[in-house]
């Protein structure tokens, strides 16, 4: 298992560098290296599922327990899916002056960006665990100005400032976590994540109020919570598609890991009421947010960012509910958000290359024009919104069944409430999008039906099965994963 | 009966107080003047000059303007009132506090000096002149961040002290050394300096020797003033200097030197330290006049918020930081 | 040197004074820069902040022998001081822009309301009661108050290279809330968040000249198409 960990820490590092290389090698090298790295970690993260969901995994400062083991296997499944993507997505890039360098710049970019997302999980230790997320927020903002737009690189600046200036107040977070953890454990503490939950109920409760508090705004800014959540839109639209399907899938994913971490630490020494409370006060103002900006919106891209602070914001109120099953639905919905967001991303990409411009509006008749695309986009987008029988659906339905059953009733409530205002939201872009027929003017030739390329739709197909997977049923050594992953969040060990 | 032996009487020291800051002021006004000059090069005037200077404008005609009322003529005479009174209030001499000092603690001497400065704004707008007008309707709206930054420096004094007299928190910063370098004081100190920089008219604020009509905000107050009535408004900002220069040394900075009892030799002694102390601040303050150069108008507000930061500063390190 | 007088507060130790004293010149300069016009004048107070909190390091690893805050001071030096204005200055140089660009509100406004919100971080932090073993607990309120004057500089300062030095200033906030706080956190730790610092700057120093080609400014003012 050692080698498990110490591989998936290693191999996506190993592509980056492979696509460093200046031009000696062959162009497909590097893109097969980076879809070979993928699929690597993917396997090895499917190995590691059973052995996490007998217990932790160590290896000196590496430690994967069920929850973190989620976290990389819906990492690993998008990178994966995403790379295949991109070669297609490349293929439609290369009238660019600047090719090369251009697609140099987007394995590097996106290979370090997976490095870092995997090793976040990894980590055993909350200052690296900083680390790595600040990694991936200086890797994603140049990815998100790599285009070169004017609008790309204000959506890079936007992002990186909010979320260096959110990682410096996670920061102080940390640093507030080690004066606990060091008044308990003594001032050799080195910021390991388990000894201070072993030291629960002993730290010191303002401490910990104070660095959960910071940690939920700090984190949270990464993770798009209301009112940190304004680079969001931005930065999603504006990142080549690529990019935005690992940003809204992986990324918000991997922050909010950070988020539970602290939650795991303040419910193990305050209890859980002050934690929860907080989580759901965010977790419902972003919903709210969300659901409410999905009824009016023009441009595809930010559609599905919106939707991405939606599903963050569901999170939260999950881990906000308390109950085991509840638990059991936010590990679920981060697997089956990942596989769905990615396939979104991906079909909005096709839909946005094939018409050449991301304007709702505009886009008009995609069930004519691309027909492989569009029905799997269409699935996508009924998967975002929670219809059977896909894993979203299990996954919320888990989730409200944990509220009632904690007797949480207002805001579970309000959740499937606001959860179908975002669906309205969604559902009216996308038959406007699919199934109106294109208007063409009096002699105007009708674009060709044809799909931009057969790269892009293959992962699309992998994300479909996927979410049937997890929504009809899920293999039972991944249902035992999650089970563990929901006992620890309850506290046990 | 020998000399160390000779007391002087209680009403005599309290008299020497205030004829000290009377005769003294313009001295120090003279200093500054000398040492600006030799650090630019120049011989620069006598020492003693402002006294000559003096001594001409009493002899001179007074005008006044046509419609002026009662207030431009008594103006400076309330002014130097104001001006003899306050040193009897702060630690001028003496360690120990003299009889009328109770009348008013550093508040209340801050109020009079305040009164003064608005006589002679008053007296200016009633002159109708355009210039005295400006000087004072800027003077005044300057002083509105000037004044709650003295507050919020004898605030800072008063909160280390439990109270705002002047002669006890002299003697608090004389007790220890720690009590000066304490960042609070720092901080309090700074903020009075720059405050001083404003009220008596040195750059950055204005130029104090120079006739430049469009940034004068002090020195253009006593634009329409002749006569003796100008020599005593003179007469009265020299005073105003040193009362501010004497309350940011004995209470704030280096508060030794003065005569812990009423003996000649330790109140002629005192006076010498307090003429010396006075001269090297002023020097200071003509080594800043020659580094630096005068701030656009809209600039000033600037300076007076940095001074009213620092002293907000000085009022938080000292309650929340206890520093 | 007599006793005090009845409800004199007594003064801090000399040891406590002088680093509060450095930390508040810190919260000073920290308003120097809100007042700063020139773009290089900024990074130059920003430097001179780093300087402080370099110096306060080893002013701290003297008086309470804690070794590492001398590496740790050393690699301060060597990247606050060095490295970042060194990569901004060229940075400004190469774009030709010296001024920065108009802010929101105007100075007095600004002081005022940095002085709130400074008051603010003193109320929060004297609240939390944290402390730690080798500073003053009145340095950690600075700290806090350093950390949110920085987000009203980064909020009313309306040009890129201003919100970069507000956000590195916010950095050197929490590092001098960590000498409070963590003053035994394992020197490597510390050293992989500079260097995490110095990639932070890289990438700063690479979106600000992106955004200058795209929009031939340094202003921030022209970013409003992303809507909605």
């Amino acid at each position: 298992m050692t080698t498990v960990l110490v591989a998936l820490a290693v191999v996506p590092l190993l592509a980056a560098v492979l696509a460093l290389l200046p031009g000696r090698l062959p162009a497909p090298a590097v893109s097969v290296a980076a879809v070979a790295a993928g699929v690597t970690s993917l396997v090895l993260a499917l190995v590691l599922v059973p052995a996490a969901a007998a217990g932790p995994v160590a290896a000196g400062f590496l430690r994967v327990d069920a929850i973190s083991a989620i976290f990389i296997l819906a990492t690993a499944f998008l990178y994966a899916t995403t790379a295949v993507y991109s070669i297609g997505y490349l293929r439609g890039e290369h009238q660019r002056a600047d090719f090369a360098r251009y697609s140099r710049l987007f394995w590097v970019g996106l290979n370090l960006f997976a490095w870092a997302m995997l090793c976040a999980p990894l980590m055993d230790n909350l200052a690296l665990l900083w680390i790595a997320v600040e990694i991936t927020t200086v890797v994603s903002a140049l990815l998100v100005a790599l285009d070169g737009t004017r609008r790309g690189a204000e959506a890079a600046w936007k992002y990186v400032l909010i979320a260096s200036a959110g990682l410096g107040i996670a920061l102080l977070a940390t640093i507030v976590a080690y004066s606990a953890g060091a008044s308990v454990l003594g001032p050799g503490y080195d910021l390991a994540i388990a000894p201070l939950l072993g030291a629960g109920p002993m730290l010191p409760p303002s401490a910990v109020r104070l660095a959960f508090v910071l940690a939920v705004v700090g984190f949270g800014t990464k993770v798009g919570l209301f009112p940190v959540h304004t680079w969001l839109p931005d930065a999603h639209s504006e990142a080549p598609t690529p990019v935005s399907a690992m940003l809204s899938g992986s990324l918000l994913a991997v922050s909010f890991y950070a988020v539970l971490r602290y939650y795991q630490i303040a419910t193990a020494a305050l209890g859980g009421d002050f934690p929860r409370g907080v989580l759901l006060v965010f977790g419902m103002l972003s919903l709210l947010l969300a659901a409410m900006y999905l009824i009016e919106q023009r441009n595809l891209k930010r559609l599905l960012a919106y939707s991405s602070v939606e599903h963050m914001g569901i999170l939260a109120i999950g881990t906000a509910f308390g109950a085991p099953l509840a638990y059991a639905g936010v590990l679920l919905h981060v697997l089956a958000h990942a596989a769905a967001k990615g396939n979104a991303f991906f079909g909005a990409g096709v839909l946005v290359r094939a018409y050449r411009t991301k304007d709702i509006e505009r886009l008009r008749g995609g069930l004519d024009r691309l027909p492989w695309t569009a029905p799997l986009f269409l699935l996508a987008i009924l998967a975002l919104s929670a219809m059977p029988p896909f894993g979203l659906f299990r996954s919320e339905f888990l989730i409200v069944a944990g509220g009632l059953g904690s007797e949480r009733f207002v805001p579970a409530a309000a959740m499937v409430a606001l959860v179908t205002l975002a669906f309205l939201g969604l559902s009216m872009a996308t038959t406007r999008m699919l199934f109106v027929p294109a208007e063409t003017g009096p002699g105007a030739a009708s674009a060709p039906r044809r799909e931009p390329s057969a790269w892009m739709v293959a992962p699309m197909i992998v994300g479909v099965v996927a979410l049937l997977v997890l929504g009809l049923h899920p293999p039972d050594t991944l249902s035992a994963l999650i089970a563990q992953g929901a006992a620890e969040l309850e506290g046990a060990r | 009966m020998t000399l160390h032996a000779i007391t002087l009487p209680i009403p005599v020291v309290q008299a020497l107080q205030v004829l000290t800051v009377l005769i003294t002021a313009p001295g120090i006004n003279g200093v500054i003047a000398r040492v600006e000059a030799r650090l630019q090069g120049r011989r620069g005037p006598r020492v003693l000059q402002p006294y000559f200077d003096l001594a001409k404008l009493f002899r001179k005609e007074a005008l006044a303007p046509i419609g002026a009322s009662w207030v431009f003529l008594a103006a400076p005479l309330i002014a130097m009132t104001c001006y003899l009174t306050v040193p009897l209030l702060i630690p001028v001499l003496t360690t120990f506090p003299l009889p009328l000092a109770y009348m008013g603690d550093i508040l209340g001497g801050g109020f009079i000096l305040a009164l003064a400065s608005f006589v002679i704004a008053v007296a200016a707008a009633s002159t109708g002149s355009p210039y005295a007008q400006l000087g004072a309707s800027r003077a005044k709206t300057f002083a509105a961040i000037t004044e709650p930054v003295v507050l919020f420096v004898v605030f800072t004094v008063a909160l280390v002290t439990g109270t705002d007299l002047p002669y006890a928190l002299a003697k608090t910063v004389r007790a220890s050394a720690d009590q000066i370098v304490r960042p609070a004081h720092l901080l309090a100190a700074a903020a009075l300096f720059m405050v001083i920089l404003y009220e008596t008219g040195r750059i950055p604020v204005e130029t104090h020797t120079g006739t430049n009509e469009f940034g004068m905000i002090e020195e253009a107050r006593p634009f329409e003033h002749s006569g003796p009535y100008l020599a005593l408004l003179r007469w009265g900002s020299t005073m105003k200097q040193l009362i501010l220069f004497v309350i940011l040394i004995n209470v704030f900075v280096a508060p030794w030197g003065l005569a812990s009892d009423a003996t000649l030799v330790a109140v002629g002694l005192a006076i010498l330290a307090l003429i010396g102390k006075a001269a090297l601040l002023g020097a200071g303050i003509a080594v800043i006049d020659d580094s630096f150069a005068k701030l656009r108008l809209f600039k000033i507000t600037e300076f007076v918020s940095a001074a009213f930061m620092l002293a907000v500063l000085s009022v938080f390190t000292l309650y929340f930081g206890g520093g | 040197m007599g006793p005090l007088a009845e409800g004199v507060a007594a003064p801090p130790s000399s040891y406590a004074g002088l680093t509060t004293g450095l930390a508040v010149l810190m919260l000073v300069i920290e308003f120097g820069m809100l007042q700063a016009t020139l773009l290089r004048a900024q990074v130059r107070l920003y430097a001179a902040q780093s300087v402080v909190i370099s110096i306060l390091a080893v002013v701290v690893a003297f008086a309470r022998s804690v070794p590492e805050l001398y590496g740790l001071a050393a690699f301060s030096v060597l990247l606050k001081v060095v490295a970042v204005p060194l990569v901004m200055l060229r940075l400004l140089r190469r774009t030709n822009q010296e001024i920065a660009a108009s802010r929101a509100l105007g100075v007095a406004s600004m002081v005022l309301l940095a002085v709130a919100v400074a008051a603010f971080g003193f109320f929060a932090s004297a609240r939390f009661g944290l402390a730690g073993p080798v500073l003053p607990a009145a340095t950690l309120a600075v700290a806090v108050a350093i950390v949110l004057v920085s987000f009203v500089l980064m909020i009313v300062r309306r040009d890129v290279v201003s919100q970069a030095i507000g956000f590195f200033a916010l950095e050197n906030g929490v590092s001098l809330a960590s000498m409070v706080v963590a003053a035994g956190l394992p020197l490597i730790l510390e050293v992989v968040f500079l260097f995490d610092l110095l990639v932070a700057v890289v990438v700063f120093a690479v979106l600000i000249r992106v955004h200058h080609e795209q929009a031939e400014s340094l202003s921030t003012e022209t970013l409003t198409e992303l809507r909605g």
